[in-house]
């Protein structure tokens, strides 16, 4: 059973979970605890200095109540926001909810998804998306072109441009936010 | 334009969702020991997720993965033990619920099945006891005809006569002392008349009803007690007394013939008559049916003996019913008396009896009448 539960998705761990399967909700918690402990240490070492025994089960409670509440899109939004959330303002319970920026990445990569290998769909979902690359500017189209389709790393890119990687990652993020919007109004223009 | 070219579904990577990074892919990330397409995935989806860049970031910037490593373990030792065996309890909880709602339900179900059960027998108990001894269809419906043809006879009213309540006190111990002699002599010496008559008595069955219980017979004198009310004191008398000696008789002479009981209620008297006509035998079962009074027992008794081919005893008994009631058992009785002589011979004694009996007017005139015209 727990061989199974590990290939899922994290959507239909979720959907699992909220129906009183607590052996989905624990692979789930499993997928992510390496990452929640990573994103944990550096609040770990701070001034208050809490005990990791008293952190993360709290945490994984937290996590568990809002898993039965809220909607949940993307598991890494929302374990970060619940893990932020906490260590921020530990007496308040922030709920979730996924920016409009979110959404409309969301809706292009369900998309993308449900498209799977029908050619038709994936054609004219590329032409829009190449439409939409087109009215971008110059630097974000470039970055994008180089950074997916010429499969330049990282590395490569901040060696290039001679920028710090986290700035490479922002500005990537902001391109890929901003291809989103057009794509997602392209029928106004 | 775009779509022309061969890369163009490479803009789909943008979008594409990839999961966050495995517990191994991280620190391998790190130490660069990824391929460069698995480096490629990692880093798009680096783009994407904050949660693998903030991760990778305090990773980095920690020393020592020790305690990466450490909190890692312990906190997946943790959701495992927490979850697991939370949810197997859980389940064990659920079940046993299950288990326990079934069981009360079927406790109640068994409860209330006894309750009905024992109230249903309490019912059928006392309906059982209130009429014990229910009153047999045949005897009932064959009883009726008769006591409506009596009815209509001149002698109607005298017909009700003879009525055994069970709550009437026994007679007078001086018809008790006059009936006893003449009823026990007579049991004494049953198979010799038979024998001199000569008639086949082992194919004719017997009349008396198997169950011939005094308790029965107090039923039946109840149930009947509403039709017939007025009687004479004396007859009543007459007829406990003799009705005591005849039911001892029966169930002495029953026991013999218990095989020739279990034949319902034919009549046995008509094929005892060969030479008489059909209808009239069927006329006459009526009568012979109704166990109400003693004249009657007398009367059954009589033709008990009549079939066997015990003739004297047989006519001993009709001339006592004929001298001492009166109605229709006299009548019938002097008619089995003219049949008995007619059987025996004695056509003289028998003539003169049909005679008696058309100057009675009851209902067996009309069958008189034809054996004495076939006679």
């Amino acid at each position: 059973m727990h061989q199974q539960l590990t290939n899922l998705s994290d959507k239909e761990l979720i959907s699992r979970a909220r129906k009183q399967d607590r052996e989905a909700e624990g692979v789930l918690m499993d997928r992510y605890s390496h990452l929640l402990v990573a994103i944990t240490l550096p609040y770990l070492d701070k001034a208050p200095k809490p005990d990791p025994n008293i952190v993360f089960p709290t945490l994984l409670q937290r996590l568990s109540a809002s898993l039965k509440t809220q909607t949940i899109y993307k598991a890494n939004e929302w374990i970060l926001h619940i893990q932020k959330g906490y260590f921020n303002n530990p007496d308040k319970n922030i709920p979730f909810y996924p920016s409009r920026d979110g959404r409309d990445l969301l809706h292009i990569e369900n998309k993308v998804e449900k498209a799977g290998t029908n050619i038709i769909d994936r054609q004219d979902l590329a032409v829009r998306l190449e439409q939409a690359l087109q009215r971008m500017n110059a630097d974000d189209r470039d970055l994008i072109t180089q950074f997916y389709i010429d499969n330049k790393s990282f590395a490569d890119l901040t060696a290039a441009m001679g920028i710090t990687r986290e700035k490479l990652r922002n500005q990537l993020k902001a391109a890929k936010g901003k291809l989103a919007k057009l794509y997602m109004n392209q029928g106004y223009v | 334009m775009f779509s022309s070219k061969p890369n163009n579904e490479k803009i789909l990577k943008v979008f594409s969702g990839i999961r966050c990074l495995s517990k191994d892919q991280l620190p391998r990330y790190m130490e660069g020991r990824l391929t460069d397409i698995e480096k490629h995935l990692v880093e798009q989806h680096l783009a994407d997720c904050d949660l693998c860049f903030d991760a990778l970031q305090a990773l980095e910037r920690e020393a020592g993965n020790e305690q990466y490593q450490e909190l890692t373990g312990k906190l997946q030792r943790y959701i495992h033990d927490s979850i697991q065996p939370v949810s197997h309890v859980h389940k064990v909880a659920q079940y046993t619920k299950k288990e326990k709602t079934k069981e009360s339900l079927l406790v109640y179900f068994w409860l209330i099945a006894f309750l009905v059960i024992g109230i249903a027998s309490v019912y059928v108990l006392r309906g059982h006891l209130r009429n014990q001894p229910p009153p047999p269809p045949r005897m009932l419906s064959a009883a009726q005809p008769p006591a409506k043809d009596s009815a209509t006879s001149p002698s109607g009213e005298v017909t009700n006569q003879p009525i055994v309540t069970a709550e009437q006190p026994a007679p007078a111990p001086g018809h008790h002392t006059a009936a006893t002699p003449a009823t026990t002599t007579p049991a004494t010496k049953p198979a010799a008349p038979a024998t001199t008559a000569g008639q086949p008595a082992t194919a004719i069955p017997v009349p008396v009803r198997p169950t011939a219980a005094d308790s029965i017979a107090k039923a039946k004198a109840a149930a009947l007690k509403a039709q017939q009310k007025k009687h004479a004191a004396d007859s009543i008398r007459k007829a406990l007394a003799l009705q005591k000696q005849q039911d001892s008789l029966k169930k002495e002479k029953e026991k013999g013939n218990d095989s020739d009981n279990k034949k319902p209620e034919p009549q046995p008297e008509p094929k005892q008559e060969v030479k008489e006509p059909a209808p009239q035998p069927k006329k006459e079962t009526p009568p012979a049916a109704e166990p109400v009074n003693s004249d009657e027992y007398l009367y059954k008794a009589a033709m008990v003996y009549q079939q066997q081919g015990n003739l004297g005893e047989a006519i001993d008994r009709y001339k006592r019913i004929a001298a001492n009631s009166s109605g229709k058992y006299a009548e019938m009785a002097t008619y089995q008396l003219a049949i008995c002589y007619r059987s025996k011979g004695q056509m003289g004694k028998a003539r003169r009896l049909f005679r008696e009996v058309i100057r009675m007017d009851g209902s067996l005139k009309n069958n008189a009448q034809q054996a004495l015209d076939s006679m």
